[in-house]
């Protein structure tokens, strides 16, 4: 399939190439800057209407053959503004260039694109230049730090991994509905399906952050839109492009835990503190094993090849790519591994005068292996965290080895035949991560992903346009996984092997239709747009099937071929639910000079996932903007170059939620083994209450802002927004008598986000030594201001829990959603004197059963006992800051880039050590515990008997600053002289190494501070982020 | 301009079509009914009384089940465990913490699932176009059904909303609370009349765990001896346990070796009246872990010690490893010793451990005697998919018949031949003698006899025991006998939260 795509592409690269055509006349010259007159190397010559054309070497210079005094020469330079110059009788042309103005550039709006100029809503936006320098495994990483008001952290540092991304905070209460709609050239792609997507081929990413931009997307851009064009090929010479890189990555931080000598004192103490008798007669056991060592890759290698072809006849333009990219991770790389191949043809078609005709498509493989586990039950790193020290790695003792329990099972063994060691102190789940990784080689994920669109355009006249397009997306992916009969622990075993596939298949398509009507009546322009749309998701289905005890015990000779009876198969089939949507919008640009602008936007939309009653919702937005500096009072000074306010308020909608949340239907699952023969027979039964008033989830949003130029080289621009969402879409929680399995789903509570961005962006240019800085900033502050989840609640019970803790979270009315909730501690009972103090006011004491070195908890309620009552809003894990700085110089031939990106105000839950095992091992900062009278005031006493609930209640204890600013990226780059280039006919070589992740400022003692997931923040034994070095080379024909 | 036209045609098909055409907004829920349209025939009807039943599964499945959760507020048992957090509710029942916000909801919730979909098959399935008959034994069923719940509920919260038919958006914050006496009114009404359309016997291969006759009688003896009935509990009582040491007319009798009541292949025996059902076949999963498609007995795992290993050369058996729940107390330990029931019982991996035949990992309030009745065994470690600690199969009993044998006889208030003569089957299966049948007796025999099968707490406070026994626990008298409401179900409503909670 891949070698037929790829043959097929080289041919349609022949065809365009070979319509190439030679002329008669030779005209030459130099391209120079107009301000500075240096030479620009590789602008673009071209003759107007042709593919003629040529790129200007290091001197500056061109020479090329035209085909008629009536040619005409377009040469463009990027950041520079085009000229146009009919060549006549000229056998030398020397063109001056302009340094486009930085409002002039244009930004893609959904269903059209609009002068950045003229924009009213708050866009950010990122060109190729600032993606092709971030050597990103997915797209959504290369958005980080760079573009305010978009958070995102990374899910996992389990090489590509998804991240999650909340644009202006957190929109609504289910977790996949708060993730931003992405449209790639016009499809809507969920955002667990961006990973097919190969970074060097995008030309632009638009965030819509406003409710005024975004209604144009109407019920799916309550939480912000994501638009992404790929790279259309342009007329004129072909360009080829190659980018490639190699390097290597290893852990940035790693834990500091106890050694087995300090484990087994800290453990002595523990047990005989607990009434217990001490675990190690002797304590002096060396260093013992460092499971962390054993676990981190310190050179995972990561490489990526990309390869591109452009360019264009008079008639048609393509562009095709093909690239791989393949990284392993850094915690057990043999089970930790990323690869994707993709390619990309993208084409545009000039039928006739009237007609145009294009399309995308991009298609990748992606194959994966995952660690399995990764939270505190099992987790390679969890159990890294938690494993005693003084578990050998391999038992190499004979007599060990020899007896129980690596005698009596099948325990993984290494390449000599000794036996992982087994902990007989640390059970549960943890296991020997060497010997668990045995256990998972050869399970992978894999995806095929085809995500392409085609559209017809008839430019009626020089006015209208019609444009129908045909998006779709098919996409198939699955797993295979093997597991070996084996033995980790007594926990973690299994005498029969298993071998497992799944495979997954969807369609979605969309139909768009759109009319835009565009024309400029003396001052006043105005862009009509009306379109249609009908969409389509979600087609298709899952099927899965699982074998047991294969005669064969290896992921190589497993095979599904083998004849296992039924009564050792298991399936498991689904259909999918479609999704459907109908839609009619419209949209009005309206500018007088270029002075006062407007916008308008009405989108209703039909969503299938809405019960009859509120089946339509309608999405109306305004916008309005003032260009100060176009007015002809404005004086032209040299402080500010220009400046435009806008302010816009919209409404916008989310039907992200269940399907059929408005219908009660009656389902089965509600099973019971009737008969003697274990068959298990199917029940049926009511799964809610009706709710055929369920409404649309709206958000609306209120957008003011400015962007300014001052002193020529410093942008600035600053939104402030309040964004309100109401009737956010979540089970009612109805009484438990009602007896239904299933809490309806209604219009529960209302939940706003106010937040402050700034975007700086500064040019200088210093002798030979370009400087170009940019930062962005965005302060945001989540508020739950309704709950109604039943007549008298004032919170939503069941956020984010932990192990035995339970909930660690609450979400309620004042707070941010999903706060950290828990007890506050007021220092450690120094002494018995301190614990007969602390009584309440009729003498009480309020915590009779501590001992010194026990937390003193807060009495919140004041009720002078602790109770569940005493608990409070520890902080939010949401951060309220995050900015982003990059930095780029240019000197001659030589580049550097630094990018850091950093956010604050949030709290970390630093989850590492399991609750429930009392012999997992300790940080170091149990070194620091309390022994007795001013030993410590923070961390209580060890012991085995925690009567106090030290550990086992959720307090601010386990909270930490989640502050941080990291040193992403730092890059040098050379562009050799063409002189050396030109020798393989390339017009530029640039190499360049890259450190990745240099550097994190920051107090969390966990790996990595920056923690995504459906509530940020909440660490078990995260996969932490790679520090990477990579050498690359970038090659132009 | 034909062009034009040909566009502004395709156009406004476009608009008119998809756009507006509702049609293309439908979606049919895959794979479910609408409600209006279901409890149409005899299989849905069947299908809907199988979702009644799932709720049986209360007693051994899913981490909040009945038996151990009962187990940990008795004086033989400890709530164990992890940790002293591991289970807020099983934990705060152990030391008579529990408050209405870490009292688990499902022991409410699920009873009421159960009623709800119970309802639902009354209100319902007399209009079904079905063989009358099996329509009637299928009422008769869903309604002695709804009497056990009814009486576990009433039993455990006391105070409880009587709802016979199922409630609406409408009317459900309406609901208040009936009395006790209300409640075990409608439970005796709805056994009597279930017992009339009852089978007493029903084919084992396929209908196996059904409602009978005699398990609808059980119930109702219970009930009525929870009441203090004493003389009508014995007499329904009776029906049930015929003969003493024989066959009753139902067929129950006592099995000849108490060991054999723990083997899980040994499903629903002669001794079971009313049996919990389990399978492997599940392939249950940590998704839906006690939800109404887990059929996996979870007390098995829940009891089991945590890390057990052989030792080399070791004789002990080989056990899965578990989560330490549900130890046994030194005290009981010691009342238990000597009697032939004890290795049935406990399971003493404290001398196995100092022996050096086994090691294992000790949990929350470590005893080291660990629930033999219902450990995991290697043999019934699941093959197929699903989580191994999920899909343990051994059924366990609700009521059997040496339970309604002690019932019986302390129902006739532990005194005369036949109280003597059930008295002594129990003991003489047991392989002991007979003493002389008196209350205290009884209760002591009910007490060996029925130990981790969360009768404990239930007798002590029907007996007015539980103040004394469980005095040192935190037990207070007035208030514990009762769990509290779960705080969710007080708010928005007009019910009353239980006294002292």
């Amino acid at each position: 399939m891949l070698k037929s795509l790829t043959k097929s592409f080289l041919l349609l690269v022949l065809l365009f190439t070979t319509s190439f055509t030679f002329a008669q006349r030779n005209v030459s010259g130099v391209v120079t800057d107009a301000k500075t007159n240096e030479a620009l190397i590789g602008a673009n010559v071209l003759v107007k209407g042709t593919s003629i054309g040529t790129i200007t070497d290091v001197d500056g210079a061109y020479s090329l053959s035209v085909p008629g005094a009536d040619a005409v020469l377009v040469i463009s330079y990027t950041g520079y503004s085009d000229q146009e110059i009919t060549v006549g009788t000229q056998s030398t042309i020397n063109v001056t260039l302009s340094e486009g103005a930085y409002l002039d550039e244009v930004v893609v709006i959904g269903y059209g694109i609009q002068k950045k100029s003229v924009v009213t809503g708050s866009i950010a936006s990122l060109k190729t230049k600032d993606l092709e320098n971030v050597p990103s495994a997915r797209v959504e990483q290369a958005l980080q730090g760079r573009v305010s008001g978009v958070t995102i952290a990374q899910n996992s540092g389990q090489p590509g991994s998804a991240s999650t991304i909340r644009i202006r905070g957190i929109t609504t209460f289910n977790d996949a509905g708060n993730s931003p709609l992405w449209v790639i050239d016009g499809v809507v792609v969920d955002a667990g399906g961006i990973g097919f997507l190969n970074q060097n081929d995008i030309e632009s990413i638009e965030v819509l952050k406003d409710a005024a931009s975004a209604a144009i997307y109407g019920t799916r851009a309550a939480t912000g839109v994501i638009l992404v064009t790929t790279k259309k090929g342009k007329e004129g010479k072909l360009n080829i492009s190659y980018n490639g890189f190699a390097g290597s990555s290893s852990p940035a931080k790693v834990l500091k835990l106890l050694n087995a000598s300090q484990y087994a004192a800290i453990m002595n103490e523990r047990a005989v503190a607990g009434g217990g008798d001490p675990l190690f007669p002797n304590i002096n056991l060396g260093v013992g094993t460092d499971w962390q060592k054993q676990i981190f890759n310190y050179g995972a290698k990561r490489y990526s090849h990309e390869l591109s072809v452009s360019g264009g006849s008079g008639k048609s333009t393509f562009y095709v790519s093909a690239g791989i990219q393949d990284l392993e991770g850094i915690v057990t790389s043999d089970i930790s591994k990323y690869n994707r191949k993709s390619i990309r043809l993208n084409s545009t078609h000039k039928l006739s005068s009237i007609f145009t005709f294009g399309q995308t498509l991009g298609y990748a493989h992606t194959k994966d292996s995952g660690i399995g586990s990764t939270d505190e039950y099992g987790g390679v790193l969890s159990s890294a965290i938690n494993l005693d020290p003084t578990t050998p790695l391999v038992v190499t003792d004979p007599a060990l080895a020899n007896a129980a329990p690596y005698s009596s099972n099948p325990v993984i063994r290494d390449t000599n035949g000794n036996p992982y060691g087994i902990s007989s102190l640390v059970g549960q789940e943890m296991r020997n991560p060497l010997a668990y990784v045995q256990t998972r080689l050869g399970n992978h994920n894999w995806a095929d992903d085809f995500v392409g669109n085609a559209y017809l355009e008839a430019a009626i006249t020089s006015n209208i346009k019609i444009r129908s397009t045909l998006g779709a997306k098919r996409a198939y992916w699955g797993n295979l996984g093997w597991t070996p009969v084996h033995y980790l622990s007594a926990t973690s075993n299994t005498l029969q092997n298993s071998f497992g596939k799944s495979e997954n298949k969807v369609f979605n398509w969309n139909i768009e239709n759109t009319i835009t009507f565009d024309k400029t009546f003396t001052d006043h322009h105005v862009t009509l747009l009306l379109g249609q749309g009908a969409y389509k998701e979600n087609v298709g289905g899952s099927i899965g099937t699982t074998i047991f005890n294969l005669p064969v015990n290896s992921f190589e000779d497993a095979s599904f071929n083998f004849d296992i009876p039924q009564t050792n198969r298991s399936t498991g089939t689904g259909d999918f639910i479609e999704h459907k949507l109908t839609s009619l919008f419209t949209r009005l640009n309206y500018n007088y000079k270029e002075k006062y602008l407007f916008t308008g936007i009405i989108r209703r939309d039909g969503s299938s996932r809405f019960g009859s009653n509120s089946r339509y919702g309608v999405f109306p937005s305004v916008s309005m903007g003032w260009v100060l500096s176009n007015e002809e009072f404005w004086d032209q000074n040299g402080l500010i170059n220009s400046l435009k306010v806008r302010g816009g308020y919209g409404v916008v909608g989310n039907d992200a939620i269940r399907d059929f949340g408005y219908l009660s239907t009656v389902a089965g699952g509600v099973n019971y083994t009737v008969g003697n023969s274990g068959v298990i027979t199917t029940g049926y039964s009511n799964t809610t209450l009706d709710n055929p008033d369920l409404r649309w989830e709206e958000t609306s949003q209120t957008n003011i802002g400015f962007d300014a130029e001052l002193f020529r080289n410093l942008t600035f621009t600053m939104d402030f927004f309040k964004k309100s969402t109401s009737g956010i879409l979540r089970p009612i929680r109805i009484p438990g008598y009602v007896g239904v399995n299933q809490d309806p789903v209604g219009n529960v509570a209302n939940m706003d986000n106010k937040g402050l961005e700034v975007e700086l962006g500064y040019k200088k240019k210093i002798g030979d030594l370009n400087l170009n800085i940019n930062g962005s900033m965005s302060y945001l502050k989540n508020e739950v201001t309704l709950i109604t989840t039943d007549s008298s609640a004032t919170f939503i019970p069941g956020g984010a829990s932990f192990q035995s803790m339970g909930e660690v979270t609450r979400t309620a009315v004042g707070q941010s959603f999903n706060s950290f909730y828990g007890f506050q501690t007021n220092g450690i009972f120094q002494n018995l004197a301190e614990i007969d103090a602390y009584k309440s006011a009729d003498g009480a004491l309020i915590q009779p059963n501590a001992l010194p070195g026990d937390f003193k908890w807060k009495d919140i309620n004041g009720d002078g006992k602790i109770t569940n009552d005493d608990r409070t809003f520890l902080g939010s894990n949401l951060p309220k800051i995050v900015y982003g700085i990059t930095l780029n110089l240019d000197y001659k031939s030589f580049d550097m880039m630094i990018f850091a990106q950093g956010a604050a105000g949030n709290k970390i839950f630093q989850g590492l050590r399991r609750l429930d095992i009392g012999n997992a091992n300790y940080q170091t900062e149990a070194l620091s515990r309390w022994t007795g009278e001013g030993s410590s005031n923070t961390f209580p006493r060890l012991t085995s008997n925690d009567t106090n609930g030290n550990f086992s209640r959720m307090s601010d204890f386990y909270l930490e600053d989640g502050a941080y600013t990291r040193l992403k990226l730092v890059q040098l780059g050379y562009t050799m002289p063409a002189s050396w280039s030109g020798k393989i006919s390339s017009s530029k070589i640039r190499i360049y190494a890259t450190a990745e992740n240099l550097l994190t400022f920051t107090k969390y003692t966990g790996y990595d501070p920056e923690i995504g997931g459906g509530v940020f923040g909440i660490d078990k034994g995260y996969y932490p982020q790679a520090r990477s070095f990579i050498v690359g080379a970038q090659v132009q024909f | 301009m034909k062009v034009i036209k040909l566009i502004i045609v395709v156009f406004t098909i476009f608009f008119t079509t998809t756009s507006c055409d509702k049609e293309f907004l439908d979606v049919s829920p895959k794979g479910q009914f609408l409600s209006e349209n279901y409890y149409a025939d005899q299989g849905q009807a069947f299908s809907a009384l199988v979702g009644v039943y799932d709720v049986l599964r209360k007693n051994s499945g899913g981490f909040e089940n009945m038996i151990a959760m009962m187990n940990a507020g008795s004086d033989d048992q400890f709530a164990g465990g992890g940790g002293a957090s591991d289970g807020a509710g099983i934990q705060g029942f152990s030391n008579y913490t529990l408050n209405p916000v870490i009292m688990p909801e499902s022991f409410w919730n699920d009873h009421y699932q159960g009623i709800f979909r119970a309802n639902t098959i009354l209100l319902k399935v007399p209009s079904t176009t079905m063989d009358e008959s099996l329509k009637a034994r299928y009422l008769a069923e869903t309604k002695a059904l709804r009497a056990l719940y009814y009486f576990n509920l009433v039993r455990l919260f006391k105070n409880v909303p009587l709802l016979l038919d199922p409630l609406t958006a409408t009317n459900m914050y309406e609901v208040t609370q009936s009395s006790p006496a209300a409640v075990y009114a409608q439970i005796e009404k709805d056994l009597n009349e279930a017992i009339a359309n009852l089978p007493a016997t029903v084919p084992l291969s396929t209908e196996a765990g059904r409602m009978t006759k005699g398990a609808a009688q059980a119930i109702l003896g219970k009930a009525l001896l929870y009441q203090n009935k004493g003389a009508q509990a014995a007499a329904v009582l009776a029906e049930v346990n015929g003969t003493p040491g024989g066959t009753s007319q139902y067929g129950y009798k006592l099995l000849g070796n108490f060991d054999d009541l723990w083997v899980a292949s040994n499903k629903f025996h002669s001794e079971n009246i009313l049996e919990c059902s389990h399978s492997s076949a599940g392939n249950s999963d940590w998704g839906w872990w006690g939800a109404g498609n887990d059929e996996g007995n979870t007390l098995n795992v829940m009891v089991g010690p945590r890390s057990y290993a052989l030792t080399e050369g070791s004789l002990a058996p080989d056990l899965p490893s578990g989560w330490s729940f549900n130890v046994f107390t030194q005290d009981f330990y010691n009342v238990m010793k000597g009697d032939p029931r004890f290795h049935a019982t406990i399971f003493d991996l404290k001398e196995l451990s100092t022996l050096g035949q086994a090691n294992y990992i000790g949990g929350y309030q470590n005893t080291g005697y660990f629930l033999n009745k219902f450990l995991p065994r290697r043999a019934d470690v699941r093959t197929g998919g699903g989580a191994l600690e999920l899909n343990y199969r051994q059924n366990t009993p609700i009521i059997r018949l040496a339970d309604t044998y002690l019932m019986e006889a302390e129902a006739l208030g532990g005194t005369g031949p036949r109280a003597q003569a059930l008295l002594d089957a129990v003991r003489n299966r047991a392989g002991l003698s007979s003493v002389p049948v008196s209350l205290a007796a009884i209760k002591a025999e009910r007490r060996l006899e029925l130990a981790g099968e969360g009768h404990r707490f239930f007798d002590l406070v029907r007996w007015g025991d539980a103040a004394a026994k469980l005095a040192d626990r935190g037990f207070k008298s007035g208030k514990n006998e009762i769990f509290p409401i779960p705080v969710r179900e007080l708010n928005g409503t007009k019910l009353v939260q239980n006294p002292g909670y």
